[in-house]
């Protein structure tokens, strides 16, 4: 893990910023989301590839594409947290004002 | 918590993007994973011993083949590569080199390369091995064929060193370790060097024995060559000791009396028994040649020349045989000189003078036996008296003034009579030859000295 960090720290960097930027709107944004059971059936498909690249069931340059793809993508999530959780600090002091 | 639900239910756009740029990482990084990966294991099996070590990264799985000297070694390597960071899974393909049953080791000498073949334990030490091999024969070609086995004895290097170390002392020959055995055949390069082998093969580690050593002495060898035009005789090649050495060189500077001798001997071990024998008795034949060659080898004496005449032909082709230890070999190839052609009388009573001048007739002390060197000048004496066969020659006798007057009289008419029966030996008419005996009436020098009395001590021959 460290090395795969250490080694694409570019990439990683990317997602984080990409997934802060997706946050950072996901807070203001109408609309309705993914529906319950499609967030499940994500999340189950989540678990599922994170459970394969532990068991390192998927050989040679899959097992790495896996592997970078789940570490970019927990980048992103954890970019989406951070952003969401500024702007929904941003936007809840802004509203007594207003 | 329900909020970040909320806004998790949105996050999924961002995944887009963030797949498009999951591919151009993947494409963008997999090769440079891939030779960072195959460095880094490279590198981490540095200090392990392995031979045809391959390595082959798939992603981040590292496939390792290699032969491996040891289980250990093998555990070892394999480990290292699962510590490399970065790598996922190693694929072990790593095996144990093959066991030799019985282990084998050739160090073999021809004229133009030293070739080690058979088995070496580990890689370094094959390398370790031709370095001495290359250190040792320094110049020669070292060919390696060695290839790695398992299964060597202890102490198997310190051996096969010391077997090196004896292959510069070898001409030609085959040094082989089987399991703790050892077998040298061949010949040694120099004399003495088949004594040097067997004395280093006594150091041999622990546990190796010596099977076989079949290592064959170079001939010992003694050559004289007598060359009337620079009017030298040359000896080379070797001899026993100083003390054979002074015996020999002594000898010969009696023996040849017109020519200088050069001495070109080295003493060495090895010589054949009765080797100063042989070897004083063949140089007193070479003296009698005009021209000659004498090869000593081992026990074999080879002689061929030219005598001064037919008598002195058989004399050296048939008696000298007898003078030889046993177990010689003598092969004389004799041929006879051209005979000169015949001159008056005073020509050859200067000849003579010239001849006694040069050489002296030498006799065992106090009495009138002929020693056996002065064969060579009695020869000449006689080639000459052959080119004036119708003079008559005094044969006259001298002694020192040592002694008592009569014996000294009585001894060197006995001296000159035993010439005398030495020339009607050889050929010549006994008419033409009267002994004469002066005792130590006519001195030449002073009977003070030894050098006068030797000077005093004399045959002189004397046209009639």
């Amino acid at each position: 893990m460290p090395y795969l960090v250490s080694f694409h720290l570019g990439w990683l960097i990317g997602s984080l910023l990409l997934g802060f930027c997706m946050g950072w709107i996901s807070v203001v944004q109408r609309g309705n989301g993914t529906s319950k059971v499609t967030a499940r059936w994500l999340g189950a498909l989540a678990a599922a590839l994170v459970a394969a690249s532990f068991a390192h069931v998927v050989p040679g340059r899959f097992g790495y594409w896996l592997d970078l793809g789940l570490v970019m993508f927990a980048c992103y999530l954890v970019g989406c947290t951070i952003g969401a959780w500024l702007r929904d600090r941003v936007v809840s002091r802004s509203q007594p004002a207003a | 918590m329900q909020k970040l639900f909320r806004w998790a239910s949105k996050w999924w756009p961002g995944l887009i993007p963030l797949a498009v740029m999951w591919g151009f990482a993947a494409w963008n990084n997999t090769l440079p994973v891939e030779a960072d990966l195959s460095a880094r294991s490279s590198a981490a099996l540095k200090e392990t011993v392995l031979d045809k070590t391959r390595i082959a990264v798939d992603g981040r799985d590292v496939s390792l083949a290699a032969d491996a000297f040891s289980e250990e070694g093998r555990r070892d390597a394999v480990m290292a590569v699962e510590l490399v960071p970065g790598v996922r899974l190693v694929d072990d393909r790593t095996r144990l080199v093959p066991e030799a049953t019985p282990f084998v080791w050739n160090a073999e000498r021809d004229v133009v390369r030293v070739t080690l073949s058979g088995s070496a334990p580990l890689p370094s030490m094959k390398a370790r091995l031709t370095e001495a091999a290359r250190k040792e024969v320094n110049g020669t070609e070292v060919a390696d064929q060695m290839g790695l086995a398992r299964g060597a004895p202890p102490r198997f290097e310190a051996a096969a060193m010391l077997l090196l170390d004896q292959i510069g002392k070898l001409k030609d020959g085959k040094i082989t370790i089987t399991d703790t055995k050892v077998n040298l055949s061949g010949m040694a390069r120099d004399l003495g060097g088949r004594e040097a082998i067997a004395a280093a093969l006594k150091n041999l580690p622990e546990g190796f024995s010596v099977a076989a050593n079949d290592v064959k002495a170079p001939p010992y060898i003694f050559q004289a060559y007598k060359d009337p035009v620079a009017a030298t005789v040359t000896l080379t090649g070797y001899v026993p000791d100083n003390s054979v050495h002074a015996a020999i060189a002594t000898s010969a500077s009696r023996k040849f009396f017109t020519e200088k001798v050069v001495d070109n001997l080295k003493a060495s071990v090895g010589a054949p028994g009765s080797f100063n024998t042989a070897v004083v008795a063949a140089l007193g034949a070479l003296s009698r040649l005009s021209t000659g060659t004498l090869v000593v080898s081992d026990r074999e004496v080879k002689l061929s020349g030219d005598a001064l005449y037919e008598g002195a032909a058989n004399d050296i082709r048939a008696g000298l045989g007898k003078d030889f230890p046993k177990n010689w070999q003598y092969k004389p190839e004799i041929t006879v000189k051209p005979a000169a052609g015949p001159v008056d009388g005073t020509v050859c009573q200067q000849l003579f003078s010239e001849l006694l001048n040069k050489g002296k007739i030498r006799f065992a002390t106090k009495r009138a036996d002929i020693d056996p060197d002065s064969a060579g000048i009695l020869d000449h004496l006689i080639e000459t008296a052959l080119r004036c066969p119708t003079t008559n020659i005094e044969v006259a006798g001298h002694t020192d003034a040592d002694g008592e007057d009569s014996f000294n009289q009585a001894l060197s008419e006995k001296r000159a009579q035993a010439v005398i029966d030495y020339l009607v030996k050889a050929g010549l008419p006994a008419t033409r030859f009267t002994p004469v005996g002066y005792g130590a009436t006519q001195p030449l020098a002073g009977n003070d000295t030894d050098e006068g009395k030797a000077q005093n001590r004399r045959i002189e021959f004397l046209v009639r």
